[in-house]
């Protein structure tokens, strides 16, 4: 049995109808199209030492318009299958964008709708192997559980970190210290070799110190704690008045950050505001005891 | 053969039959002739085999068997009978210790007065002899190992919270004895209705690491650690974490950098705590039995004779600094979560002859039974739960491990019997990508006693650029197992030349098949383990 999710209907009907309507009109969308293309500057199915490896099951493709070669990605009873593609940028001069894709059906599907930032896309997978084991071209960033998918956001490039755990950020003892670029936070996967490595592990960073290179801002982040079942209160770093270095909460419910995470403390009445998503919260201020 | 045991055969005997005439001809599944049982134990228990003089003698890989320090330096004699928090022996014992720095003190028991109790000790370049009879308890109150303010506190991911029990360092330090090191950690902890394993289980939903003491500990640049015949009970996290070389730097036999030999791993110790909670092993988070390499470097160690019984790895190799030339021999494991090397296979350490080493290198697995059916695991524990022999990693750790070999391994329903895997999750995102070596894999067996599902088999490198292998298998006979029940991928996987009832198909799979013979599987009989006494009123 082949199962097509609707999210792949959606825009298979949208396409018709577009085709419908193009009937009467002299404007038609059309994606695009892939055609195999061996161009060297795909640099695809290349082996360490420069020579074309047919082992990695990888072949060169070449889009025109908005077309990807993996578009075709269906759900055979639940279990995603498509070719995985890297993007290669730009190809040749007439606006042609590059691939390097597998040659066989992968247990992944491309996703359109996901939500990965650019210039990374996502894969929707399925079993134990990541998308770079397949592809190895490809470089994708931590797996996101969804029931028995895993979804990664992915990228022909390798993406920078754009922060890194470092002990030279004095915190204290219980706190590990970050130096991020720009308005990059910092997340768990970026943990060291020697970290835990935890499925679902978060860090609760507070609003940052700027560093003594003003590109850099440092942190001070706490390995959080269990959140009780219930608790409301989130992180939000741009509580209006806490200082560098302080945690700011946004709780949508009568809870109070100390309560949700035992080593806050949070001598100042919470006020109102609204959460870093936009929505209604009381916002606190809280230091970390 | 007793009532209990004959009637789960008839239920197991029932339920593989209905499952396979119902099930497995519908849905086209493996193909398995004859289910096989290989059930009952060895007239010899694993703790006689452990008897001095009679495990590893002979054994031209060992050195001889350690034996009990003549040089006491002072001998402490208990005065309770229980482990009575309001009457600490931290302070005598310690004192006792540092004073007696290059000698022996000698715990013992006095009539009906046999219970020692501490919080942390050092055992600085000095050996602790716990005497047969008595038993040296870890104190319960968090606050006597409190290192961040995190220590017994709720909730806290902060694993480094808490100091050891007892911390080793120094120069041939050793724990001996034919008593017992109990951590207690299924009861309450002082002024506490909860214990150290229900702070580290409120945890595992987000695979939290707890901070709570480990059992033993070894301090960096400790030579030459000895553990002799001494039981542990119940550690808060972690048996043993090991750190050790040989004190002049060169491995000239096995065991110059440390030797754990005879020592009895089971935890927990009982069915049912203080409170009437249900301590399975599952219960029993992050309770590895015996790990080198955790801290820092181990090299040049024996790990023999000893029986594992506990809920995580009985031992596990962790190559996060270098672990190299190390003999694991003449061993007997029940439950946990396997023979296991990883993840921390990224190290690198440069000794003082400016080479270079790395992860795991030369370890040699032999004479090994690991029998899953020893005691009842927990009914919220999983199959991840149950490993025979696994090499771990993932890309964002990396590292080398290779010139490993598994010989003569018997293994008992298990459901993962060999595992390698160089993406053991892959949610972890990396380029460190692991590097599989030589793993070789000589006169193995696992058989099936109560388990109802097929054994699996995994032999995964990571890419068509990053391969795992050489793979060797020679006599690796999986009984109860169909096709599905193998993976591979991107692996060198060599056949024989003793048969192996198994052959490894998948992606960027290669097989070199030079079986030549049909020999005999391993004859694989496993001995009694160490098992909690079940409560008065249980089935036996």
């Amino acid at each position: 049995m082949v199962r097509i999710r609707f999210r792949y209907v959606a825009p298979a009907i949208a396409l018709l109808l577009a085709a419908i309507g193009g009937a009467c009109s002299s404007e038609i969308a059309v994606n695009g199209s892939c055609a195999i293309d061996s161009d060297p500057a795909l640099a695809c199915g290349l082996a360490a030492d420069g020579t074309f490896d047919a082992s990695l099951g990888l072949v060169g493709y070449s889009c025109t318009g908005k077309a990807r070669p993996d578009e075709q990605a269906m759900y055979n009873e639940g279990v995603p299958s498509g070719i995985m593609c890297a993007d290669r940028g730009p190809v040749g001069s007439d606006g042609k964008q590059g691939y390097c894709c597998t040659t066989a059906a992968t247990q992944c599907a491309y996703d359109p709708v996901s939500d990965c930032e650019q210039p990374t896309y996502g894969y929707q997978c399925y079993g134990a192997n990541r998308p770079e084991s397949v592809n190895t071209a490809i470089f994708c960033g931590q797996g996101v559980k969804e029931g028995d998918y895993i979804n990664y956001c992915c990228s022909g490039k390798q993406q920078p970190d754009g922060c890194l755990q470092s002990d030279s950020v004095r915190c204290s003892p219980r706190l590990s210290g970050w130096s991020c670029t720009g308005q990059n936070h910092p997340r768990a996967e970026q943990l060291g070799a020697n970290k835990s490595r935890a499925d679902t592990y978060h860090l609760l960073c507070p609003v940052p110190v700027p560093a003594a290179n003003p590109a850099y801002n440092n942190y001070c982040c706490y390995p959080a704690a269990l959140v009780p079942i219930g608790g409301s209160c989130v992180e939000h770093r741009g509580v209006p008045g806490c200082a560098s270095g302080r945690f700011g909460f946004a709780c949508y419910g009568p809870d109070k950050p100390q309560e949700n995470y035992l080593p806050m403390r949070c001598t100042e009445p919470g006020f109102p505001g609204r959460s870093a998503e936009g929505y209604p919260a009381t916002l606190y201020c809280c230091d970390f005891t | 053969m007793s009532p209990l045991e004959r009637l789960l055969r008839v239920a197991r005997d029932f339920w593989v039959a209905t499952f396979f005439l119902l099930f497995v001809p519908a849905c086209g599944g493996p193909a398995i002739a004859e289910w096989t049982y290989v059930c009952g134990t060895a007239p010899l228990s694993a703790k006689a085999a452990q008897a001095p003089g009679v495990c590893g003698a002979g054994d031209p890989n060992l050195p001889p068997e350690p034996t009990f320090p003549t040089d006491i330096c002072q001998e402490l004699t208990s005065n309770k009978s229980f482990p009575d928090e309001n009457n600490l022996d931290s302070a005598r014992i310690q004192a006792a210790l540092t004073g007696c720095k290059g000698r022996t003190v000698k715990l013992v028991s006095n009539g009906h007065n046999n219970a020692f109790i501490a919080g942390h000790l050092n055992i600085d370049s000095v050996i602790l002899w716990v005497d047969a009879g008595t038993t040296l308890f870890a104190s319960l109150n968090a606050e006597l190992y409190q290192k961040t303010g995190s220590c017994g506190v709720p909730g806290i991911n902060d694993s480094g919270a808490c100091n050891d029990f007892i911390t080793m360092s120094g120069t041939r330090p050793g724990i001996v004895g034919d008593g017992i090191i109990d951590g207690q950690a299924g009861e309450p902890l002082v002024g506490h209705d909860y214990s150290w394993w229900q702070l580290s289980g409120a945890l595992r939903e987000i695979n939290g690491s707890i901070g709570n003491p480990t059992l033993i500990n070894t301090a960096s640049n400790t030579t030459g650690v000895l553990l002799y015949r001494i039981t542990l009970h119940d550690p808060p996290k972690f048996h043993v974490k090991l750190t050790s070389v040989p004190p002049n730097g060169i491995c000239e036999r096995k065991g110059d950098g440390y030797i754990v030999w005879g020592i009895t791993i089971l935890t927990p110790r009982r069915y049912i705590n203080s409170q009437g909670l249900f301590m399975t092993p599952h219960f029993a988070r992050n309770t590895d039995g015996v790990d080198p390499g955790t801290t820092d470097i181990a090299t040049c160690g024996v790990i023999a004779c000893n029986t594992i019984s506990t809920s995580d790895d009985q031992i596990a190799i962790k190559g996060g600094h270098w672990v190299s030339d190390l003999i694991i021999a003449h061993n007997h494991f029940g439950t946990g979560h396997g023979m296991s090397i990883g993840s921390e296979t990224y190290g690198t350490y440069i000794s003082p002859d400016g080479k270079q080493h790395r992860g795991v290198e030369d370890v040699l697995v032999y004479d090994l039974t690991i029998d899953g059916d020893s005691r009842a695991v927990g009914h919220d524990s999983s199959s991840a739960d149950s490993n025979g022999i696994r090499v771990k990693s993932d890309p964002s750790r990396g590292g080398l491990v290779t010139n490993i070999t598994f010989r003569d391994v018997c293994m008992r329903d298990q459901a993962n019997a060999i595992l390698v895997s160089t993406a053991y999750n892959p949610l972890f995102p990396g380029n460190l990508i692991p590097e599989f070596g030589t793993l070789n894999f000589e006169n193995v067996r696992h058989v099936t006693c109560m388990e109802l599902k097929q054994p699996v088999v995994t032999l995964e490198g990571y890419s068509a650029r990053s391969r795992a292998g050489p793979i060797k298998l020679d006599n690796v006979v999986i009984d109860n197992m169909g096709p599905q029940a193998v993976a591979a991928e991107f692996a060198d996987i060599r056949l024989g030349p003793g048969r192996t009832n198994f052959v490894p198909s998948g992606t960027g799979v290669v097989v070199t098949n030079e079986m030549t013979g049909n020999g005999p599987a391993k004859e694989c009989v496993f001995p009694k383990l160490p098992a909690p006494e079940l409560p008065p009123d249980w089935l036996r």
